[in-house]
């Protein structure tokens, strides 16, 4: 098992590398080998054909913004940015793996530009009560 | 297959009212059995679409119409909960089972941004990924980008639908505005504005179905439902929440291009038939792609249409007569069965200043949340 650090990862499954160092950690990809499709985050099923041989695979870091809304208004429940809180940037990240990737967006909300290139940021989000600090990702530009 | 009629429909407005959803809902259930000139005790089977209210609502609601052992089950697909929930009651009839049967549509929604958590995972809350518009406008801002959709064509459909609301007593919002006034709105998720988008709400809408046997004994075979279809999205065919990725290699064809399809062969039909379309427009851009995925224009096309003016009454394809949910509201469970009851006023020609002349089949379409789809179309 990978050195966690005493982290874990947003979600299950999501991220792939040592949590201990960032810049090791990339998105997690599932590769179909019946279909050929990638997902995001680790699958035991394809969701495109149901196939149950899949590969997992470190996505590529670099992509480009597909499409992007910013988001004007805090987002409703637990939402965990900053206080108080500042419009963002949201977007779908093209990767070269043949997948989109939804993700916040770290940039200038008006510097946003569908085609720009985006590197993947993994982060630590916050520290849990038991101390162990959560890591997310968002992509800010290449 | 055998035919099935809608013999009476009735609505609840649709709004914020100080009243307990049972009441909202029985009062729309009421109207529909009055309208159909139908007994509560006759009703063989009963079907409740909602997705925010607590377990067995639809026995709470109906049982206020008086005691009764017949099956009353409450239905959820999101968006198309509505289209759901008559499709079964059709099975129901089709398969024979059941004469006569009432399909009720109810929510009571919080004001503002619907409750992430009945929707999102929680990874995605806190990253904030979980609101709807930002899903709906990730979707406009790309179809501007490939096909030159403006601004303005956007705010066109919302200004259209807004005008139309003033006519229809049970829309939530009856104000018309101007193009300058929208555009002017705050901005929700670039490139939709307040002024474009739908408000969850409280309301209620029924329908009372039959038999061919049945509508015939009656002599109520006025209106009949030439098609219902609910499908959900193929595999990644629809970015719609709660999806946190896409594959940009598959192609399938999208939820309303599907269901649409399956409709329009059940009714031996195609787009050009149709008299008057109701659809989902919780946001202003959702009716532009509508639009194209009907088959109103080819792809890419819509923003010519809207600026055409096709889709007004009046036009080659009328479309939100009734204001649409951009001015009625969206309560989730009862938006389908709001549609229908529309298409049941156009068709008997009772819909006074939004009156679509001489419509004689009308289209109603929702679409919504894991890319759930319906559509009905009814036949006079």
């Amino acid at each position: 098992m990978a050195n966690d650090g005493g982290r874990r990862s947003i979600r299950e499954g999501l991220l792939i590398g040592p949590l201990d160092d960032l810049a090791q950690v990339h998105l997690c990809g599932s590769v179909c080998k019946t279909c050929g499709e990638t997902s995001l985050g680790v699958s035991e099923i394809c969701p495109n054909c149901g196939g149950v041989d899949l590969a997992r695979k470190a996505l590529a870091d670099e992509g480009t913004l597909w499409t992007y809304t910013v988001v004007r208004h805090k987002p409703p429940g637990n939402y965990h940015g900053p206080d108080p809180f500042k419009p963002f940037g949201l977007g779908l990240v093209e990767l070269p793996d043949g997948l989109r990737v939804m993700a916040p967006i770290e940039a200038d909300i008006d510097s946003l530009a569908i085609g720009m290139p985006l590197r993947i940021r993994p982060y630590v989000l916050r520290t849990e009560d038991a101390g162990r600090e959560v890591v997310a990702f968002a992509y800010r530009a290449a | 297959m055998s035919d099935v009629y809608i013999l009476g429909a009735g609505i609840h407005p649709f709004g914020r009212f100080d009243k307990s959803y049972e009441a909202i809902g029985s009062e729309a259930a009421g109207d529909a059995l009055r309208d159909a000139g139908v007994a509560w005790r006759d009703i063989q089977a009963a079907y409740l679409s909602r997705m925010y209210l607590p377990a067995t609502s639809g026995a709470r609601i109906l049982r206020r119409l008086g005691g009764t052992d017949i099956p009353i089950v409450d239905i959820e697909a999101a968006c198309a909960s509505g289209g759901a929930a008559l499709r079964q009651a059709v099975l129901a009839i089709r398969s024979g089972e059941v004469d006569l049967a009432l399909v009720c549509g109810v929510e009571k929604m919080p004001r503002g941004f619907m409750d992430p958590s009945m929707i999102y995972a929680p990874w995605q809350i806190e990253l904030g990924m979980s609101m709807n518009p930002s899903y709906w406008s990730m979707r406009a801002m790309r179809h501007m980008h490939e096909f030159g959709t403006t601004e303005l064509q956007i705010a066109k459909v919302a200004y259209k639908n807004h005008r139309n609301s003033v006519h229809n007593p049970n829309a939530m919002y009856r104000k018309p505005f101007s193009i300058e006034e929208i555009l002017a709105s705050p901005m929700v998720c670039d490139p939709i504005r307040l002024l474009e988008i739908c408000a969850p709400n409280d309301g209620a809408a029924a329908v009372v179905v039959a038999s061919e046997k049945k509508a015939r004994e009656l002599g109520a075979r006025e209106i009949r439902i030439a098609a219902v279809s609910h499908t959900i999205a193929r595999y990644s065919a629809d970015f719609r929440c709660p999806a946190d990725s896409m594959s940009a290699t598959a192609n399938n064809p999208g939820p309303t291009e599907v269901t649409a399809h399956q409709a329009f062969a059940q009714a031996g039909m195609s787009p050009t038939d149709i008299d008057c379309f109701e659809v989902q427009d919780t946001d202003a851009f959702c009716e532009v792609e509508i639009y194209e995925e009907l088959g109103l224009c080819p792809l890419g096309e819509a923003g010519r249409l809207i600026d055409e003016g096709a889709t007004e009454i009046g036009g080659r394809f009328p479309v939100n007569m009734s204001g649409g949910l951009i001015s009625k509201g969206e309560p989730v469970g009862a938006s389908h069965l709001g549609q229908v009851v529309e298409l049941v006023s156009q068709l008997r020609g009772q819909s006074g200043p939004r009156q679509v002349e001489g419509a004689r089949v009308g289209l109603a379409h929702v679409l919504g949340a894991g890319g759930n789809c319906a559509v009905t179309i009814l036949q006079a």
